[in-house]
């Protein structure tokens, strides 16, 4: 999933300042579930603003509203109607999502509740961790489904450096990480050893394809089957 | 004109089995109160926190067991999460944390339950109208 984090509320103030009727739109899969922008997230905002807007003495007509997903077309369709009297739409879904309703709306200016951070997974209540870049090459396969390329402070295909200790990654000692980042090398040595598989560590991994990663320009993915 | 201080009171049922005991409590302080029933504090969430003070409370109080009691085990400690996470939004908003409060009693408690109604009195008194609030109607104003 993509996880992101609510930007600062005087930067979103600073944002939405110049318009009165304001639309906040929450996306209720991804971010709600990195609790950064489902239909919770979009309630706590809405009064937020409400609160911090009256405080500064200014008068806004603030409403909200959430989808299910806001980076797929057909479910923004009840947004576009209830955007109509909005002067202003403050969203608090991923990039994605922001762009898919701006397409959807081009005379209303759509702006981002949130910073949108990272695909990853929730590993406990409260913390989530960035576990794909989306390089277009997946090597999982090769290690143990722990990704070198994102886990990997230096991206390493044929680890560990001499870094790490205690099983725990370098960058530890120049930040404070809570809980500590762990090594994903040696992860990935745990995890081919109970898998019976550590001999895949006597093969170098070969180079990988970054052509097919982000650095040619936005990419796309097209599926003739499913073209209309 | 004066304008009267609502509070809101969102209160287990567990360790508030008699709102209408609070209610009088601090009607006799010439407080507005109204007491809203939960099945466990943890139901209480930080959007309705800052809804009710957006738009008409000028204290909210949130009562539970304590947390070694909670019938659904970590309800009150979950609701204590929350509510600091509530008082960090206040924070940013530049509103005082203090207008969200939380006493964890039991019920039989009567001691904790009187310190309690002081406590939220005295807090109330204290603070006085939340700026941040919607105005009260012309003819909800009290002399």
């Amino acid at each position: 999933m993509i996880v992101g984090t609510r930007k600062p509320l005087a930067e979103l103030q600073e944002m939405v300042k110049p318009y009165r009727r304001l639309l906040l739109v929450g996306c209720d899969t991804c971010v709600a579930e990195s609790a950064s922008g489902g239909r919770r997230e979009t309630s706590e905002l809405a009064a937020a603003l409400e609160l911090a807007f009256r405080l500064a003495g200014m008068d806004k007509d603030i409403r909200e509203t959430c989808v299910d997903r806001q980076c797929i077309h057909e479910f923004l369709l009840e947004v576009v109607e209830a955007a109509a009297e909005a002067e202003a739409i403050l969203s608090l879904a991923c990039g994605a999502g922001v762009q898919a309703l701006a397409a959807r709306l081009p005379e209303t200016p759509v702006l981002p509740a949130l910073n949108t951070q990272f695909i990853g997974e929730t590993a406990e209540r409260g913390l989530w961790l960035e576990n794909c870049r989306g390089c277009g090459d997946c090597v999982l396969g090769l290690t143990g489904g722990i990704c070198p390329v994102t886990r990997c402070a230096k991206g390493l295909l044929n680890g560990p450096c001499g870094g790490a200790r205690d099983g725990l990654c370098e960058i530890n000692l120049a930040k404070e990480f809570n809980p500590p980042v762990p090594c994903a090398w040696l992860q990935i040595y745990d995890r081919l050893n109970s898998l019976g598989q550590q001999e895949r560590l006597l093969e170098p991994m070969a180079p990988k394809d970054w052509s097919v990663g982000d650095s040619g320009g936005p990419r796309r993915v097209l599926r003739p089957d499913q073209r209309p | 004109m004066k304008t009267m201080i609502n509070i809101v009171v969102l209160a287990c049922e567990q360790a508030c089995p008699r709102p209408q005991v609070w209610e009088a409590g601090l009607r006799e302080a010439g407080l507005n109160i109204r007491v809203v029933p939960e099945p466990c504090s943890s139901k209480v969430e930080v959007f309705q926190l800052l809804r009710l003070l957006a738009r008409k409370a000028d204290l909210v109080w949130v009562v539970g067991c304590p947390e070694d009691l909670c019938r659904f085990l970590e309800g009150s400690a979950r609701l204590k999460r929350r509510l600091a996470h509530a008082q960090d939004y206040l924070a940013e908003i530049g509103l005082e944390r203090e207008r969200l409060g939380l006493t964890l009693l039991a019920a039989e408690d009567r001691g904790a339950q009187e310190e309690a109604l002081t406590a939220i009195r005295d807090r109330a008194l204290s603070l006085g109208v939340n700026p941040g609030r919607r105005q009260d109607p012309p003819g909800k104003e009290q002399e």
